[in-house]
Order: C-alpha cells, then structure tokens, then sequence
C-alpha cells in the first residue's frame, strides 16, 4: 500500500539509529561506516528548512498554474470549473506519486504540496459541482476516504490529523440526524470514538507491519486524546448544545447530567497525567499537561474564583514552585525519571526558538505601552512612537 | 535504539560484540527526561507571574494595596537577582552554560520584574525624566547588560526588541508586520539602520570572538528587519524610484546570501531567497503592468510558474551544496 519502497525506508531507520550509536560513541566510526553502505537508503530528503522553502514554492506553482487554465477556461462556464478542479486533483496526485516513485522524494516538501494540493482540488470539485449545498455527512465521508487514502499511501502525519477529525465530522453530522436525542448522545460518540482511536493506535504502532506509520499513528494518539477531553469537556458541551440545539440556557443554568461532565473536565487530564507517568509515555503527559489549562479556563468561566491578575500571579507563583520541587527532587534519577536533557545535539537550536518566544511574549512586560504614560504627548515617548529619538 | 536491530548487525557481523553490548546496556539503563516538560511549566509560570504583577500594578494605582505591591515586586526581584549572582558560573567571552534549568526563569523572571519597576518609577514618578526615551532606554541597557553578564539568550532577544521599541520599531516576531506602519519612510529607514546595526553586531560577535553564540540572535533579527524595511521601501515608492531599492535589494541579498554560505546556514539561505524571491515578483509585476496589455496577465501567471520552477531548483541545488560542503 505505501508507495515508498518498504527497503529503502528499513535501511533509512537503520541508519538513523546507527548515528544514534555512534553519537553515544557505542560503536566504532568503521561500524557505522559497514553499516552506511551494508543499508543503502537513496530517498531523497532535504533539510528540514529547504523542505519549508520547496513546500512553498510547489503550492505557489500549482496555484499559478490553476489560474492559468482558469483563464484559459473562463467562457466553459461551472462545469469546466469542475472539470479543471477534478483535473488539477488527479494532477496533483500522480505528479506526488511521480516524485516519490521516480524522483525518490521522502518528506521534501513537494510530496506534503501536492497530496494537499490534491485533496483541496478534489474537494473543491465537489463543492462547485454540488454548489457548496452537500450536506456534512457527504463533504466529511469524502474528506475521510481521500486523508485515509494519503495516509495509508504516503505516511503524510498532516493528513492523519484530517482523517481524525473527518471521522469525528462523519460521527456528529450521523447523530445529528437522530433528532431529540441526539444531543444526549454526541458527546459520548464522539468519546467513544477518540477512545476507540486511541487504543487501535496505541495497538497498531507495536505492530511490525506499520512501522512506517509510526508518527502518523503518534499524531492520532494527541488528536484523539485532545478530541475525547473536549468532547466530554463541561463547557464544550454546554456551550455547543446550547448553540447547535436551541436549548435557550440562561446563565447559570446547568445542563442535563452537567455533574458527570464536570466531573470529566477535572478528570481526565489529570488521569492521562497519572497514566502517562506510570506508562512512561511522553504523549500522555504532554496532553495532560496541556489540557491543565482546559480545567482552569472551564472553571474560571463559570465561576470567578478571583480577579485575573491574582489568578495569574498566584497561578504563576505555584507553577514555579512546583517546577522547583520537582528539579529538585529529580536531581538524582528516581524512578526511572531524570531532569537532565537527554538529547544534547538539539540542545543549541532548542535555545534559540525558545529566546524567540520569549521575546514573542514577555517582551510586552517588558516595553510599557504608550497609554501606560502620564507624560502624554511628547515625543520619544512610549513603545510605539514616532522615531526621532 | 532499537536492541533488536543491533543484534541483528552483531549476527550478521557488522557490529562487534562489544559494542552491541555497549548500546544494551545504554539503552536499558536510559532514562525518562523530564527535562522540557519542567522547563515548559517554568516558563509559563514565569509568564503568568509576571504578566499578573504587571496588571495588579497598575490596576491598584490610587490604593492602598499599591505600594505593598510594589515593595512585593521588588523584593522578588532582588530575590531574583540575589539567586541569579549566587549561582552564577563566573564570566566568560565563551558560552557560559547555565548552571542548573531552573537558573534561566529566575534570572528572566529577575528582568521582567526589574523592567515593571523602573517602568513603573518612570511613569508615576518620572525619575528617569523625560529625554531620550528614557522609559525604553534603561530597560534596554538593564537587558543587554544582564544578557551579557549572565549569558542568556531569552534575555538578549528582549533587549533587541527593547532597541528596536526604543528606536521607534516593533519587532517582536509575529508583530514585526501587523503593528508597524511601514508606508512611513521614517520607519523604513529607522528599519534599515536598525537591522544594519544588528548584522554589525553580529559579525562584531563574530569576529572579536565575544560571546559568538549571541551572533544568531543578533543576525536573525537583523535581516529580517533589514530585508522586510527594504521591501516596504520598494512597496512604498511605487510610482517612484523602485528600481533603486531593489538594487539595494540585490546587493543585500548578495551580501547575505555569500554570509550565510560561509556559516553554512540553511535556515538564512531560506528566508533570503524567499524575500529575495518577493521582491523580484514585485518588480516583474509592477513592469508587467506598466504594458497595461491583456498578454500581461497570462506573461505574470507564466512568470510564476517558472519562477517557482526555478527557484526549487535553486534550493535544491543550494542544499545538495551545503550538505557536500
């Protein structure tokens, strides 16, 4: 099913882990140099940034290139429109499958444009022909079969992301149509189901036969452990309710079984917390770290705890404490957990995106705004300003 | 890594027995780093404490309540610092490596809290007065001197957006082109000067060998700034003399495109030719329309086809090149 060549990307994990050895200095330099040429990998796979830069050239490409067929077509009307969308689509994709099978790309940046590109015409195909009228179950089941299909052809981590949510999009819009009862129901179906495609991940990636898919089945493990918390999530389902089903609450008014989502808000991500560390398992914790901040912004939406400032400061204070005890406590390895950084190489360029977003965020601490002066109108005043300093 | 496999390279006679046992017992007795997870909740912590002090400062300005603040936030900073030259490692032209995770957030927590005060005497109480900016300025210097002393980049990045705030520019990366109003020619030129005085800084960095690992930052910031002024300046003279900023556009991305070779960068290769490739399209677009031809608009969608043809070829070149060099 995958269109790369099953040897070639065994022989490229080969190699990958023999540069982890030699890194860690656990085999000799002539090791890893019979290993190289015992495991010869001839993907082609540029570096990560000339990968941005490509991707964004081929979709600057196809869309030039759309629009200049559309020009040519512009008197055939909407059915030469959809025509030249379904083109384009088939286009995109055997240009993709071009490149991987005769071109040797892996992950360069031009496959991830075309299957895109693909899917978008294909899709936007649909929605001319049908005049954008399909209902949701039609444009999700589409959605899902062409993402499944990229997935399971190209391994492309993005696309099993749209799988995800497709499927999620194909169970709402299918319980949707149930009527009155189907607002009971949803949020548990859409649970059901992120539970569902969790463990069948979590099975499938200890499987031999889809070791290719490894990250793509990674990428599922976060989607649907994020979409179970959000479905069963108390503001989530009060809020959409109350939005898709007209039930007319008025503040303060609580839904139908609201304890039981309560109770799941407050839960879940310390229970994915809790497993990840017993498991080990760096994707339940990140989760559940994450979705930390779904509890505190679910409960201060209801209930004011304390003013926003006071909430962050004490909020700021107890996370850094916490973050102490645990440097602290960990400084000798316990338990099989260490805080020291594992992976060393990465260490510098961590550093720089990590400056990055401090400048990103605290530099508004940092630089006062000009509203904040009392001196008004003077110039060289201020944040923002006028430059004759 | 992967037992199995190594085994299997020890069976097949690749790999010594001595180093399959090597990567067994590595890989075995590996352990569970929790190490940016713990930096992650310092961080936000770090965010959320100061930005809370930040608002409950200025909130409280007429009440009681305000000066136990202030004098709150100033002993916190002085704790800050206190830990911060407690723990330091001493001083050096080379990188300093931090000593423990933890040293980094307090240190930036330090700063924050160290620019909320002095801002806050600024503005209530105009100690600095009022010349020169002084309310960015010392900020700015409290920044780069920190930064310094205690090596830490995060801080350095701040006090570069301090410059540039101070100089009259927002640069903080994702307002860089939605806060600034870049058809001002005041602002154009303030850009100029201020990205071609971060590249200095960066090859100064560089050359004298004072803190090197800082000259990322600094050339980072600058051609951006320095590039993206220059395209405004090209957008903005538009029925003028265009053809003269985009010679300054050729000789810069001459210019930076021959450094970033020679640190054999691809992230820099990317985004010059990318703002290179920006301002190219202008000039051909802007001329395409001067002929106000209808063949106009099929010779630009052409152009673009090819030039995108073009420039892949050139970035694949440009990788094969810096990964063989």
């Amino acid at each position: 099913m995958i269109a790369y060549n099953s040897q070639s990307l065994d022989n490229l994990y080969v190699q990958e882990q023999a540069e982890m050895a030699k890194r860690v200095d656990c085999i000799t330099a002539e090791e890893y140099n019979a290993i190289i040429t015992a495991h010869p990998a001839v993907l082609y796979t540029p570096n990560p940034y000339m990968r941005v830069g490509i991707f964004i050239l081929t979709a600057i490409i196809l869309l030039f290139s759309f629009g200049f067929f559309c020009l040519l077509s512009m008197s055939g009307g909407e059915s030469a429109f959809t025509f030249l969308c379904l083109l384009f689509g088939a286009g995109s994709y055997a240009l993709a499958e071009y490149m991987v099978r005769e071109k040797k790309h892996y992950k360069s940046g031009a496959d991830a444009a075309l299957i895109w590109g693909a899917g978008i015409f294909l899709l936007s195909a649909l929605g001319i022909a049908t005049d954008a009228d399909a209902p949701v179950w039609v444009w999700s089941c589409v959605a899902l079969m062409l993402s499944l299909f990229f997935v399971l052809r190209f391994a492309d981590v993005s696309m099993s992301i749209v799988a995800h949510l497709s499927l999620l999009g194909l169970i709402f819009s299918g319980c949707e149509k149930l009527g009155s009862i189907a607002k009971l129901i949803i949020p548990f179906a859409i649970m059901l189901a992120s539970a569902g495609v969790y463990f069948l991940s979590v099975k499938l990636i200890a499987v031999h036969t889809y070791r290719h898919y490894k990250k793509c089945l990674q990428m599922l493990q976060v989607c649907a452990l994020i979409t179970l918390y959000i479905a069963g999530n108390y503001f989530v389902v009060r809020e959409v309710g109350n939005e898709m089903f007209h039930m007319d609450l008025h503040p303060g008014q609580d839904i139908p079984g609201g304890w039981l989502f309560w109770i799941l808000t407050v839960m879940l991500p310390l229970i994915y917390i809790y497993a990840g560390i017993r498991k080990k398992d760096r994707i339940l914790i990140c989760t559940g770290l994450l979705l930390i901040a779904g509890i505190v912004y679910t409960i201060r939406y209801y209930h004011s705890v304390a003013p926003l400032e006071v909430a962050m400061t004490l909020g700021g204070l107890m996370m850094i404490g916490i973050a102490y005890a645990l440097i602290r406590y960990l400084k000798t390895p316990r338990h099989g957990f260490t805080e020291a950084s594992s992976d060393e190489r990465h260490a510098m360029e961590a550093l720089q995106i990590e400056s990055l977003v401090i400048a990103q965020t605290m530099s508004h601490a940092a630089t006062p705004r000009p509203d904040q002066f009392e001196f008004g109108a003077g110039s060289g005043g201020g944040g923002g300003a006028s430059g004759d300093y | 890594m992967d037992i199995d496999l190594f085994e299997q390279l020890q069976k097949e006679g690749t790999i010594s027995a001595a180093s399959a046992e090597k990567v067994r017992t590595i890989t075995t007795s590996r352990l569970f780093s929790v190490h940016w997870e713990l930096k992650t909740i310092l961080y936000l912590g770090v965010l959320l404490l100061s930005g809370g002090l930040g608002i409950l400062i200025y909130k409280n300005i007429d009440t009681i309540g305000h000066q136990a603040i202030l004098l709150a936030i100033a002993l916190a900073c002085g704790g800050c610092f206190y830990y911060s030259f407690r723990h330091k490692l001493p001083f050096s032209r080379e990188k300093v490596p931090a000593p423990n995770s933890f040293f980094d957030y307090i240190l930036l927590l330090g700063c924050l809290l160290l620019v909320t005060f002095i801002t806050y005497l600024q503005v209530q109480y105009n100690v600095f007065g009022t010349r020169y900016g002084a309310a960015t300025f010392i900020p700015m210097l409290v920044l780069f001197f920190s930064a310094y002393y205690f090596d830490h980049l995060g801080v350095l990045s701040m006090a570069v957006t301090n410059l540039a705030a101070w100089m009259g520019v927002t640069v903080t990366p994702l307002q860089l082109l939605s806060n600034n109003d870049f058809s001002s020619y005041t602002l154009i030129y303030t850009g100029l000067v201020l990205g071609a005085l971060l590249i200095v800084a960066a090859l100064l960095s560089h050359r004298l060998q004072f803190k090197a690992h800082f000259s990322f930052t600094y050339s980072n910031f600058g051609t951006h700034i320095f590039l993206i002024a220059n395209l405004a300046g090209m957008f903005a003279a538009y029925d003028g003399p265009y053809g003269l900023w985009f010679l300054l556009l050729v000789a810069a991305t001459i210019f930076f495109y021959s450094q970033a070779m020679k640190q054999r960068s691809f992230y820099f290769v990317l985004i010059i030719t990318l703002y290179a490739y920006i301002g190219l399209s202008f000039i051909v677009v802007r001329l395409l329309m001067a002929t106000g031809s209808e063949g106009g608009i099929y010779a630009g969608l052409l152009y673009f086809i090819m030039s995108g043809i073009g420039a892949i070829i050139l970035l694949i070149n440009v990788n094969k090149k810096l990964k063989t060099a």
